[in-house]
């Protein structure tokens, strides 16, 4: 015990700290599922369908099975005990069939497993894998969600012949009267079109099977380790406290590792029947033709309005292609988009229809933005194409209909309660960083000269923080738990699952600033089920909004704790805590919280009331979801000879309420516009009429790349969200959502002279260039 | 995919009929063909090597000679599958005599699934028009 003075270590959150996590990815020493390598591992591979819809009349494993190398060749038969994969979704009179692991006698989409070979490596996996035969009785396949629906289609699952799944439906105020009122009604079809996740790391995982014990450990790239051990000890009849889920380092999800696979449960009754380890690595091509999907949408949205510009209404009926099968939340993904169809505008009445469509192809499900994405470009198109009949500027027209900074919380017609948001002001900001006045009349001029240039605004809002328990699948709290060990060191165990967005140092700033430690003192750990308590995981944009809410509250029981120790150790009751050091502040003597923390461990003297040691774990339920907004505007140029797009500049300004790590921040929007720039312009999974994947590797698939980004002029206004002590609302997906329909708006804008009101994406340069050679009436 | 075209043959329709139904012949000329062999009337059973874009691999399948109209027309429907995927294709060859050889005009549909389609879509349409010139140049190098 000294008198100090007291210097307070400078802030750690709002700084642009480097991410923690990157020494070992730069190094190349970080661990992945591929890199997990155990004693007497075997390796597996799996007999995928050719054929998007067949009976399977006899399959021939002996070939395989007597290949040198191979240990056991399987069948579906042979995994009858394993549980069916898991849909947790339900909606009133859901279809769902039932999904094996490995097809028994029917496949339903080009790429499902119909059996699975376990050899001494991977190659030989593979070579023995091409060696069974599978006699096909090849069925009719259907693709396209409107010809599913269409009379006489193939059925994807023969016991329901209109493949049909559910139909949902929402109101919203009076629909009826708002379109009786209105003078003008804008209708148009979209296409959010099928996109393929593409994480950098595919799926994989490792199973190992401990006999004695009844014990597994699976290794398996995710993003809900706690969920996954859940629901595989399920399928596999094993108790889930026996199951050890360890998520190494996940090199990506996007939403597709939202979920649990056939592969995982195969491969860890593989290890269980053998006794050996086994590894499953997906291959790019499997990635193209197994893993979930995004989008997939057909809509006929309707928008109608007064001749002043003011929004009376907006119908949506959504078309959603689901796929052959419910993944984990399939269903519930166009729900989301009906959430969001009012967008940023003050429109009280709504309907939503949704169809639900089976279709031979792989599952959609949650892909960056997962639902919201699909009703932000849609409404975002749909005002754009009101204010091009309305003859109005699109900034006016949404300056129009805005939700006033007053109006918060602002209850939705769709049943959402926007916790905060300022969106006018967000937007004069970027149209100002823009020049939008000048822009425009530069506009005018170039279109004197005949040139194609165009201003695309998108001001999108979007639902984060899943969320609310009642309103989230498997639940939406999030756990922390934060350990002062007896030197001082301080260890967090965050329930989520960082893959990529950076709480091991978000975490570690928060944690830095609450208890005055250096940062280099903080390891926050994640994704192992035997080492953190229950948690719910990463998506949705809920890391830093829920997960660190659970900390910055655990951390507030440890200071608790804190102050306590220090009364005891000061001899003192006027003791206050901060920056590190427990301050009696009648005498100025102070003690660290490190001599706090060995005290608390060695326990000779204990506090009335308290216990040993300095641990403390919460659980946080989110009383609302968050809604982050923005204006993103990107002016662009066409080259009418190629169709070529130049995008000239791209302005983006988020507000995400406070912003814990401004270089995180920066990194999650560039990575969601590359993402949302990629639908807009090149990125389509493509099925032909007989249910074949006809774009399954990066020569047909085209991503964004570094020489094909715009600079991206980034900016923010801060509006906390009162939803949580951190006033954060989440930034995982912004950027997707907010730049596809800004891009779109941006081309269509440019190509509006020629009469063109609205182009599918992707809006490749081949399109482009046909819809401007061709005659106007064919446009 | 509907592939259609034509090709000049140095023989007089009768041959060049009669070497189009001869197994020995359309495995010499059938590019990749590793074996034919004759299962029924006019039905052979075909072993082929095909490559296309990044990958390689044997299709076993079944040749058909159906509807023939000797020397002037006869349809040819091919079924094949293999660990890369599977292809099936349905062609009327009509025989003319022309040039004093004989123009052979081929008119059909074709269909190929699983990686084939997957990953080489894009070089289906050329690599079928490339086996096709093949064919019909060792089928003319049979003189």
């Amino acid at each position: 015990m000294s008198t100090t003075t007291i210097t307070r270590p400078e802030k750690l959150v709002g700084k642009r700290i480097r991410r923690r996590e990157d020494p070992r990815m730069l190094t190349g020493t970080a661990t992945y599922v591929d890199d997990v390598k155990l004693p007497k591992m075997l390796y597996a591979a799996f007999v995928r369908s050719p054929h998007a819809a067949a009976n399977i009349r006899s399959i021939d494993i002996s070939k395989a099975a007597a290949h040198p190398g191979v240990t056991a060749v399987y069948i579906g038969q042979d995994l009858k005990d394993v549980g069916s994969v898991v849909c947790g979704v339900d909606l009133p009179g859901l279809r769902k069939p039932v999904h094996t692991v490995i097809a028994t006698d029917r496949v339903y989409l080009v790429g499902h497993a119909v059996a699975v070979v376990v050899a001494k490596d991977r190659y030989v996996a593979a070579d023995a894998a091409d060696l069974v035969e599978v006699d096909y009785e090849v069925l009719q396949g259907v693709s396209d969600p409107e010809r599913a629906l269409a009379p006489g289609a193939a059925a994807v699952h023969p016991q329901w012949p209109d493949n049909v799944s559910f139909k949902f439906e929402q109101k919203g105020g009076d629909i009826d009267a708002a379109f009786a009122e209105a003078d003008v009604i804008c209708k148009q079809r979209m296409i959010s079109q099928r996109m393929v996740a593409n994480p950098m790391e595919t799926r994989g995982c490792v199973a190992s099977w401990h006999a004695a014990d009844r014990a597994l450990t699976i290794y398996t790239s995710t993003q809900i380790p706690h969920l996954a051990r859940t629901i595989l000890a399920g399928m596999l009849g094993l108790d889930e406290n026996r199951l050890r889920l360890i998520a190494p380092e996940v090199g990506g999800g996007f939403g597709c590792k939202l979920n649990v696979y056939p592969e995982e449960a195969v491969v860890s009754w593989l290890a269980m029947k053998i006794g050996s380890p086994v590894k499953w690595i997906e291959t790019r091509r499997e990635h193209f033709l197994t893993t979930i999907q995004g989008r997939g949408h057909v809509d006929y949205w309707e928008i109608a309005a007064k001749r002043d510009g003011t929004i009376l209404g907006v119908k949506v009926k959504i078309l959603q292609d689901l796929g052959a099968y419910h993944q984990l939340l399939t269903p519930a993904i166009p729900t989301l988009s009906v959430l969001m169809m009012p967008g940023l505008y003050n429109t009280r009445n709504i309907h939503a229809e949704i169809i639900g469509v089976f279709t031979n192809c792989v599952p959609t499900d949650a892909v960056r933005g997962a639902g919201r994405p699909e009703a932000t470009y849609g409404i975002e198109r749909m005002v754009d194409i009101l204010a091009a009949e309305l003859k109005m500027d699109a900034a006016e027209i949404r300056f129009k209909n805005f939700v006033a900074a007053d109006q918060f919380p602002f209850a939705t017609a769709t049943g959402l309660n926007y916790d905060s948001g300022d969106y006018a002001t967000t937007f004069h900001k970027a149209l100002d960083m823009i020049g939008y006045k000048k822009l425009r009349e530069e506009q005018a001029a170039a279109r004197q000269q005949g040139r194609l240039v165009g201003i695309g605004i998108s001001t999108y809002g979007e639902i984060c923080a899943m969320g609310p328990s009642p309103a989230v699948a498997a639940g939406g709290w999030e756990s922390a738990t934060v350990k002062v060990e007896p030197s001082g060191k301080v260890t967090v165990l965050t329930g989520i699952s960082p893959h990529g967005q950076g709480e091991e140092t978000t975490f570690a700033q928060i944690a830095g600033d609450e208890l005055g430690v250096p940062i280099d003192d903080i390891l926050v750990l994640h994704g192992d089920t035997s080492i953190v308590q229950y948690g719910i995981g990463t998506f949705g944009s809920r890391g830093t909004a829920v997960g660190g809410t659970a900390l910055y509250l655990a951390l507030q029981d440890i200071k608790e704790k804190v102050v306590r120790w220090g009364q005891l150790l000061l001899d003192s009751t006027n003791v206050t805590f901060d920056g590190g050091l427990c301050v009696d502040a009648t005498t100025g003597k102070s003690v660290t919280i490190q001599a706090v923390a060995a005290a608390a461990y060695r326990a000779m003297k204990i506090p009335a009331h308290s216990e040993p040691g300095l641990v403390a774990t919460r659980f946080w339920e989110p009383g609302n979801f968050t809604y982050p907004f923005g204006a993103h505007i990107i002016h662009s140029e066409v080259d009418p000879a190629t169709g070529q797009i130049d995008i000239k500049r791209y302005v983006l300004v988020d507000d995400i309420g406070n912003i814990l790590n401004p270089m995180l921040v920066d990194g999650q929007l560039h990575g969601g516009a590359s993402w949302g720039l990629g639908q807009a312009l090149w990125e389509h999974a493509i099925y032909d009429e007989n249910a074949q994947l006809v774009t399954g590797e990066f020569m047909d698939y085209a991503l964004a790349r570094a020489r094909t980004m715009p600079w991206l002029e980034s900016s923010h206004t801060c509006t906390p969200s009162p939803v949580n002590p951190l006033g954060v609302k989440g930034v995982g997906e912004a950027g997707t959502i907010g730049s596809t329909p800004a891009m779109v708006n941006s081309i269509v804008d440019a190509l509006s002279p020629l009469g063109i009101t609205h182009i599918d994406m992707p809006l490749t340069p081949e399109k482009l260039w046909h819809l401007i050679s061709a005659p106007q009436e064919a446009r | 995919m509907k592939i259609s075209g034509s090709a000049q043959l140095p023989f007089p329709p009768e041959r060049t009929y009669e070497l189009m139904q001869d197994p020995a012949v359309l495995s010499r000329a059938i590019p990749g063909c590793e074996a034919l062999e004759r299962t029924g009337d006019n039905e052979y059973r075909m072993k082929m090597k095909m490559m296309l874009a990044s990958f390689s691999g044997a299709f076993d399948g079944k040749v058909r000679l159906i509807d023939p109209n000797p020397p002037n027309s006869f349809r040819m429907v091919v079924e094949g599958s293999g660990k890369i995927g599977f292809m099936k294709g349905d062609g009327a060859l009509t025989l003319t005599a022309k040039d004093g050889g004989t123009e052979v005009a081929y008119d059909g549909d074709a269909q190929v699934g699983g990686t084939i389609a997957a990953v080489g879509q894009r070089m289906i349409d050329t690599t079928a028009r490339m086996m096709i010139k093949r064919f019909f140049e060792k089928l003319a190098a049979e003189a």
